[in-house]
């Protein structure tokens, strides 16, 4: 029996006053359950990462409901908000954020100190930690001394310390070489088999195979969803990977918008020209946002 | 979770190590100056009340001319004296030597003039005063000695240590003649070196002490300056101090033109001098520690901007609004803190550097410097709330995204 972690409501979110407002999010109404490993895919400006944010707890709607754990969270206040992130979110980010101050081991552990676990624990759950990471033997190195792959991993630890239900990755090997990038991948695909709910935005079409779910979004709205099979590339994303082989590597940098040009679903949508056009504008202006 | 603020504000100052002292430096010189000329007064006071009145201070009565209107004119120094109006005659302090209760009376007398030993002159202070002036004022006379009451008519002198070393140019000039206005004097006698020096009473240390009866035989214009006397033991020392009060009136036919102090209203009058230029320093240091904590809070709004990233991943990592808020919050009081013990030690070295250069011998007490640190501590609190509330509310996106 499939049950849903997170249940999303017609959720919006809007930056911006007046004409300069933009649409991040566009009424989406999603049903993640658990234990699900789902890949988001978008153009940049799409609105994955907002979406990310909001289920992460670091950005609030503007309008609609949503539910983590079958709590109503869009209302929470920032107290609560903290506390939902230490306790059922573990962040990974395309730069790792680890803080360059501290060890690798306390960076781990340092979610664990917000929860006000003891030090001697703290460092014991962090070190339990790294072994699963293969970091181990770099407890004590800071995050300047390390690869971006083991940073990543590090970071990967960090978010597993908490014991959350839902990881967030956002472009986890975005700064990564392939090799790198492929440990980190089985890495995420270990934690997915263990049970865990995992949501990572990619622009990679090929990270497409370790998830079992592919969500692709356009002008902040899903546009696309469909379940896969874990180690296959769906027919639509292959296609598109293709299509990129075949074109110059100036054009890879747009890789996704090109994929995204091949669906014919894209106007699934079935939005009105004059708010195609609106949505369209406000999609160049995150894109320079981005920037 | 305090003790995980204190240790990331340590590591933090670490880091930014003399970025961190330019912060404390407002701290250190308002801690520093405060500590410094409190202790100044301490030292002082100490020095003062362990001199005068030997072994039962209690039992001290002092009297000076000029009636006492405002305690806070009356200087700590007897010679300053000089300049208040109403005087005390040589009858007056003698009369006061027959009261009953009154065990000991010493006068200091100033008499104008210049000592002259071998073509070389000397112009410190020349008191005449009784034998028991050693015992008044605890001074110890380390070669020779002083007079007594047989041989107070004799012309006996006895000098302090600068005396010896300046006009005789020599540790023990016991026996060597010198004049004073004509008149032959012999020294007798020579202090121990009076360790509190210029803040005493009686700097003994540049004074050539006669016997009064013999300056008073030779014709010496002697003004009193101040009387030192002492009640018995066994006596009431405030009924004894009323009974030299109305003598004295008496003999200046109901005027009021001096005042009687007893060893507590004494000291306090001191005290008030020193309690004002504690109230002055308070003022500066006030000043000081204003800008020492505009100083922190500048470091502290940099520092959060600096660190907005680091804000963003500790939020995302579940970090609370107050726990970040506490963070910048220990972090801004343990620069005040620093900057208090780093005061205190520098008030440390110029408490040495100033008992070496001078005779004071200022006193850091635990007291001030816990104050000290307390107000550095709420000078951190203060300064430190607003740039904390600033990393607080930092939005966790907008702060991830930060490239920094």
């Amino acid at each position: 029996m499939k049950m849903p972690i997170i249940e999303i409501n017609e959720l919006s979110k809007l930056y911006g006053f007046g004409d300069a407002t933009t649409v991040a999010l566009d009424d989406v109404t999603l049903n993640i359950n658990k234990g699900e490993f789902i890949a988001v895919m978008g153009p940049s400006g799409s609105g994955k990462t907002t979406l990310m944010n909001m289920i992460g707890l670091l950005d609030r709607p503007t309008s609609g409901d949503y539910k983590i754990n079958g709590r109503k969270v869009a209302r929470f206040s920032e107290y609560r908000r903290a506390r939902q992130r230490r306790e059922n979110i573990g962040f990974i980010f395309q730069s790792f954020n680890l803080l360059p101050n501290l060890t690798v081991i306390e960076n781990v552990a340092a979610p664990l100190s917000y929860k006000g676990v003891r030090q001697a624990k703290r460092l014991k759950l962090a070190a339990q930690m790294l072994e699963q990471v293969g970091l181990r033997d770099r407890d004590s190195y800071y995050p300047a001394q390390l690869s971006g792959g083991q940073l990543q991993r590090a970071a990967i630890a960090r978010a597993l310390v908490n014991n959350p239900s839902i990881i967030i990755a956002d472009e986890p090997t975005g700064n990564l070489d392939s090799v790198s990038a492929r440990v980190v991948m089985e890495l995420l695909s270990e934690i997915h088999k263990m049970g865990n709910t995992v949501l990572m935005v990619t622009h990679n079409p090929s990270l497409t195979r370790y998830a079992d779910r592919i969500i692709y979004m356009l002008d902040g709205a899903v546009v696309y969803d469909e379940a896969s099979t874990v180690g296959e590339i769906p027919a639509r994303v292959q296609r598109a990977v293709e299509a990129l082989r075949k074109s110059d590597d100036d054009e890879k940098l747009a890789n996704v918008s090109a994929m995204m040009e091949m669906m014919p679903e894209k106007h699934l949508g079935g939005s009105s020209p004059a708010e195609k056009s609106k949505l369209k504008k406000s999609k160049k202006k995150r894109g320079k946002k981005k920037k | 979770m305090t003790l995980e603020y204190f240790k990331m504000a340590v590591a933090s100052v670490r880091r930014a190590r003399f970025r961190s002292l330019l912060t404390m430096f407002g701290i250190i010189v308002g801690v520093s100056s405060v500590v410094t000329i409190v202790s100044l007064g301490e030292g002082v006071r100490q020095q003062i009340s362990t001199q005068i009145g030997g072994e039962s201070q209690e039992q001290l009565i002092v009297v000076k001319p000029g009636k006492q209107t405002d305690q806070r004119l009356i200087s700590l120094d007897a010679f300053t004296a000089l300049s208040q109006s109403g005087s005390i005659s040589n009858k007056d302090w003698q009369d006061t030597g027959r009261i009953e209760g009154v065990s000991s009376v010493v006068p200091v007398g100033v008499i104008s003039g210049v000592a002259t030993y071998e073509n070389k002159e000397y112009s410190g202070n020349i008191i005449a005063t009784t034998a028991d002036f050693p015992e008044m004022f605890s001074q110890n006379v380390e070669f020779g000695a002083f007079f007594d009451e047989d041989n107070s008519k004799q012309n006996y002198a006895v000098v302090g240590r600068d005396v010896a070393e300046t006009l005789f140019e020599e540790n023990n000039p016991v026996g060597r003649p010198f004049t004073i206005r004509g008149v032959e004097y012999r020294v007798n006698g020579v202090f121990e070196l009076q360790e509190s020096g210029t803040f005493s009473a009686v700097n003994v240390n540049n004074s050539i002490v006669l016997p009064h009866e013999a300056a008073q035989a030779n014709g010496s214009t002697i003004q009193v300056v101040q009387v030192f006397l002492k009640a018995s033991e066994d006596s009431d020392v405030n009924k004894v101090a009323g009974d030299v009060f109305n003598k004295i009136k008496a003999n200046h036919a109901g005027q009021v033109d001096f005042s009687v102090l007893t060893e507590e209203e004494a000291l306090q009058s001191t005290n008030e001098v020193f309690y004002q230029l504690t109230v002055f320093t308070a003022g500066v240091a006030f000043i000081s520690f204003i800008v020492g904590g505009i100083g922190i809070m500048n470091i502290m709004f940099a520092t959060v901007s600096e660190r907005t990233r680091e804000i963003g991943i500790r939020k995302a990592i579940g970090a609370t609004n107050v726990q970040i808020l506490g963070q910048f919050l220990v972090e801004a009081m343990v620069l005040s803190v620093l900057g208090a013990l780093l005061g205190i030690v520098v008030s440390f070295a110029a408490n040495a550097l100033i008992r070496i250069s001078t005779d004071l011998q200022p006193v850091i007490t635990v007291e001030i410097a816990i104050a000290a640190c307390t107000i550095s501590v709420a000078t951190g609190v203060v300064s430190g709330l607003l740039p904390a509330f600033k990393a607080a509310r930092k939005d966790p996106i907008t702060a991830l995204r930060r490239d920094v």
